[in-house]
């Protein structure tokens, strides 16, 4: 369970988030949407500790994050994050992306990291790809290596920052499929995505921020069908037109 | 031909490696320091970022030969007492060289997204880890031809240590002229020494730089 307490986080003097609490409970999809500034990336980055933010808590199975003594980077082994970039490592195969952080963090041979390798390639859909460079692969492909290699660390939950708005249209399923049978596998996730099929299909929450602030929560067809705030109408309108 | 080189080639060889040591020292001292260099340039601490600031604009925008001069006139001055000309020209070219090092360093570092480092720490990497199988391989391949082609650049300006009386190559080649008076072949001959050393250098750079763009990393 990760619960967001009255978190505030300030650039400077420039406050980019205000006051979240969210509970995001074991098995749980929760999508994230707004517009862009809003804050959603900033808050996905302070619950896995790369950002940190100046009030209120966050905890993760119990563990504050900002508890004396707290290790961030045996916390950040249970949570998985995918980026809208990809950042694959440019210099290593999708397979060595995806072996790198189970033989160096969690000490597995060589043999047995391959071996889960190849079988989360398996699962994304592009096991001949596992020597391919990053560079030699479409954005889709490099987006579910990305996912890949998050998996084999065997995260509890996993986040994902606008994982498809950087692929082109026809990319854009492929990536999301992944993602939707990972939801339906029980994964806890958080998801930031404007992608409002992906939401309706697997979403038991949707936040909508704005302003550093979330101002509206419900299911898909309350957020959906009867938006309460103005700026969450005019943000629907935008995205469906 | 050449009859002047060949009278007198163990000399001039021995100011080879007089230039070879001190390419050595210079490049060894001037990449240490650079790296040092190159991490305090893109500190986010004021008192480091700021001296270290000053320092590499102010030496790059002067003429090495003056380091040179200064250090080896203003330190006896300082120190009181006189320094030897190799030992001088040594610190010069790592003070000089460590600007233009770090500068690579630092633009090297540089292109390496926040968020690639990100996506490694959240996988569970550590700092040292991250640096050791990601940010350090990725920048340094991106660097090789900047620090070759750097290298191949110091390599030529050690003749600059000419001015303070270094028996190094070119100190060497006009010593004999003043005796031999073959001005002609034994520049030609320091020239083609020169350009063989560093054309195979600039071939060095030239291959890591294809490779590199072959992997798609530069």
């Amino acid at each position: 369970m990760i619960e967001i307490k009255n978190v505030s986080k300030w650039f400077d003097d420039f406050r980019v988030l205000t006051d979240i609490n969210e509970t995001i409970n074991r098995g749980q999809t929760v999508v994230i949407c707004g517009p862009s500034g809003s804050g959603k990336s900033t808050l996905l980055r302070c619950v896995n500790g790369l950002e940190p933010y100046q009030q209120g808590e966050i905890i993760v199975d119990g563990t504050s994050l900002n508890a004396p003594k707290v290790n961030l980077y045996k916390l950040r082994e249970k949570i998985g994050m995918v980026f809208q970039r990809f950042e694959l490592y440019p210099h290593m195969t999708a397979l060595q992306n995806i072996t790198l952080a189970p033989t160096k963090v969690r000490k597995w041979s060589q043999k047995r990291a391959a071996q889960k390798g190849m079988e989360l390639l398996e699962r994304v859909g592009i096991p001949d790809k596992a020597d391919a460079y990053p560079a030699n692969l479409s954005g889709g492909q490099q987006q579910r290596v990305a996912i890949a290699r998050s998996l084999a660390m065997e995260p509890e939950y996993m986040m994902f920052d606008e994982p498809t708005s950087a692929l082109d249209p026809e990319m854009i399923k492929e990536v999301l499929d992944v993602m939707i049978d990972l939801a339906r596998e029980g994964m806890t996730m958080l998801c930031v995505t404007h992608e409002m099929g992906f939401a309706r299909e697997v979403a038991d929450e949707i936040i909508f921020m704005d302003g550093g602030r979330i101002v509206e929560r419900g299911t898909y067809n309350e957020f959906f069908t009867n938006p309460k705030t103005q700026r969450a109408k005019e943000f629907l309108s935008q995205i469906l037109a | 031909m050449f009859d002047a080189v060949w009278g007198n080639l163990s000399y001039l060889m021995g100011g080879l490696w007089v230039t070879a040591k001190l390419a050595f020292f210079a490049l060894t001292g001037g990449i240490f320091l650079g790296i040092l260099v190159g991490l305090a340039r893109i500190s986010k601490r004021k008192w480091i970022y700021y001296p270290i600031t000053i320092y590499v604009n102010f030496l790059r925008n002067i003429p090495l030969i003056l380091v040179i001069f200064w250090f080896y006139f203003v330190m006896p001055i300082i120190i009181g007492r006189s320094i030897d000309p190799f030992p001088s020209a040594v610190v010069s070219f790592i003070v000089f060289e460590a600007t233009y090092f770090g500068e690579i360093f630092r633009a090297g570092y540089q292109t390496i997204s926040t968020d690639l480092v990100n996506a490694s720490y959240s996988t569970g990497m550590t700092y040292f880890k991250t640096a050791r199988y990601i940010t350090v391989p990725i920048a340094f391949r991106r660097m090789l031809p900047s620090l070759i082609t750097q290298s191949i650049v110091t390599f030529q300006d050690t003749s600059l240590a000419f001015v303070i009386g270094l028996p190094e190559f070119v100190r060497r080649a006009s010593i004999v002229d003043n005796l031999e008076v073959a001005s002609i072949q034994l520049f030609g001959f320091v020239g083609i020494v020169f350009f063989i050393i560093c054309f195979i250098g600039s071939r060095i750079s030239r291959h890591y730089e294809e490779k590199g763009r072959k992997a798609n990393i530069l």
